[in-house]
């Protein structure tokens, strides 16, 4: 059941009208919520929604122990209780993501020391948003452990980790962020609302119109095979995937959160203006926001961080990039991706310790263009299939014989308008959002129809999956 | 915009989340009637001048006789529609889309 469709809409509307029906109870809200998100993911695959259950119940049963245990009497079985909790998600994560690859490496392996063997390959269907509730029952065992947040009854973490708003794509909301919210009957204000409109409005046609339109008419063709396509098709296109996956992924984002405020919850920012960067450390704090603070948090800070040195602070850096990588698929391109942001984050550390004093500093406007470079030949590598497509694609870009021309003016234009969007005002989704509270309910309805009117004239026939959905 | 709105806007990475709005002078009586009727109002408008999109909906899903006998009335309230012009916007919508897709800058071939 994907966001932009009428499906969605009818099965939204459906929730809504029957949540805030029963608002006089709290429980039955969330149970209400529960059974909803259940049938959202059921949608994909009903197998799954007892993974998905068994998964919430391990990570409550475990949370419950640790802090039903004085912490300065069992510092050891509270430990190995998180380890095992740990374990626990990973090795859900790792079996549905990761099995298979594995075993593939280890095949070639053997086969180049001469123990050439047919592996058993499982041919594991991927559990759509498993490594999105994964991390989020990780944090929490994390989160209860460390004493951040109290431990939460099963409905609680059950809606937490199932929650439809946000367990395909994320954002990937922690327990401290939503438990809260949980534990009252939300409350809406006109504010949130009109917010959340504005998101979920914007967010189609970022979705259903730019990601869509680049995708079909120039991305895909281009990098499905990019011998065929001529020089200038191929570095339009790459500029085409990076704004094809910005609109595609924030999108989602954005309209998670304002269908979770519609629903009264507040969801946490998930991007701010990516492509104006003017770094890449700058980059990651505006970009999948929710991923980068949780690497921060649970893995760099946890590896060290930079208490122990310089050198294992560039260390710890490029680990925790490399498992960022690997995080969104079982591939080496994603290692490769990891590893390229990981490697200009370490350059970035010591060039900032090391710079010969007297030295002019970057102007803002040269790190915005190199950072987006940067990040546009990552791209190149998180899209292709495998290394040397990357890298044949990218010797294309500095000179290719073929003579296509698939660029349109149309795929331009979005194009530069997906980059023009984020040199606006900081302040301008909130400022309209403002204006729009202040509206009439039939005159705000009646903008809200006409705008999705007008992006349902504009968006390619069909809606293809968001490009998160298979991580 | 009240000049306290002006003052009081944040950034994304000023605030929780996005739908943190500054508290404003706006009046917020029965904010769960005035969501649910706005909702509603958008819901109709495009129930009137979206057929076209209900009935491409209804042809899509698995087909049953169920299936078979909303598609035919998707498929007459699209006539409807259009008898009394409420489809027109889309239509000229859509048509102008479709002219910028065709749009080349002269010599290109056709990716799609």
């Amino acid at each position: 059941m994907l966001f932009p469709t009428l499906t969605f809409g009818l099965f939204f509307l459906a929730v809504y009208s029957v949540t805030w029906a029963v608002r006089g109870s709290n429980e039955w809200r969330k149970i209400l919520l529960l059974l909803a998100s259940w049938i959202f993911y059921g949608a994909w695959d009903w197998r799954f929604v007892a993974l998905l259950i068994a998964s919430a119940i391990i990570n409550w049963g475990l949370a419950g122990l640790i802090a039903g245990m004085p912490e300065e009497e069992e510092v050891a079985r509270r430990k190995a209780l998180l380890m095992l909790g740990v374990v626990a998600n990973l090795a859900i994560l790792g079996f549905f993501k990761y099995f298979d690859f594995f075993l593939e490496q280890a095949g070639e392996l053997l086969g180049a020391i001469g123990f050439a063997r047919d592996m058993p390959l499982l041919q594991i269907v991927l559990p759509v948003g498993v490594s999105f509730f994964t991390f989020q029952g990780m944090s929490y065992l994390i989160d209860v452990y460390k004493k951040r947040v109290p431990a939460a009854p099963l409905l609680d973490i059950t809606l937490l980790m199932s929650f439809f708003p946000h367990l395909v794509a994320g954002p990937i909301v922690r327990a401290s962020d939503l438990i809260p919210q949980f534990r009252e009957t939300p409350r809406l204000d006109r504010g949130m609302v009109a917010m959340g409109l504005l998101l979920i409005v914007w967010g189609l046609f970022k979705k259903a119109v730019i990601a869509s339109e680049l995708s079909v008419g120039l991305v895909d063709p281009v990098f499905f095979d990019p011998s065929a396509h001529s020089q200038m098709d191929l570095i339009v296109a790459a500029y085409g995937y990076a704004i094809q996956i910005y609109c595609d992924f924030s999108a989602y984002s954005d309209m998670a959160i304002g269908l979770a405020a519609l629903l009264g919850y507040h969801f946490p920012h998930n991007f701010n203006q990516p492509y104006r960067a003017a770094s890449l450390q700058d980059f990651w704090r505006r970009w999948h926001i929710s991923l980068s603070s949780w690497l921060r948090d649970y893995l760099y800070i946890s590896l060290g961080g930079s208490r122990r040195g310089f050198m294992r602070q560039c260390a710890n850096l490029l680990m925790t990039m490399l498992i960022g990588g690997f995080w969104h698929g079982a591939k080496w391109t994603f290692l490769i991706w990891g590893g390229l942001h990981g490697s200009v984050l370490m350059l970035e550390r010591i060039w900032a310790r090391f710079r010969p004093a007297g030295w002019p500093t970057v102007p803002r406007w040269l790190g915005i263009l190199i950072t987006f470079h940067i990040v546009l030949l990552g791209w190149i590598f998180f899209r292709a299939e495998t290394f040397d497509g990357a890298i044949f694609y990218i010797r294309g870009m500095a000179g290719s014989d073929a003579a296509s021309a698939v660029t349109t003016p149309l795929a331009l234009a979005l194009i530069l308008f997906g980059m023009a969007i984020h040199f606006t005002p900081h302040h301008l989704a909130q400022g309209i959002a403002v204006r729009l509270r202040n509206m009439s309910a039939p005159a705000l309805g009646l903008l809200v129809g006409a705008t999705i009117l007008i992006v349902d004239a504009m968006r390619f026939e069909g809606v293809a999956p968001f490009i998160y959905y298979q991580f | 915009m009240a000049p306290a709105d002006q003052i009081a806007l944040s950034a994304a990475d000023e605030t929780l989340s996005p739908v943190d709005l500054p508290v404003g002078e706006a009046v917020d009586a029965h904010p769960l009637r005035w969501t649910s009727v706005t909702i509603a109002v958008a819901a109709l408008f495009l129930l009137m001048t979206n057929a076209v999109s209900i009935r491409d909906w209804a042809n899509d899903l698995t087909p049953s006789p169920a299936q078979a006998r909303f598609a035919a009335a998707a498929e007459e309230w699209v006539a409807i529609t259009d008898r009394i012009g409420l489809g027109a916007p889309r239509a000229t919508l859509h048509g102008l889309w479709k002219k910028a897709q065709a749009a080349r800058f002269g010599d290109e071939t056709d990716a799609q």
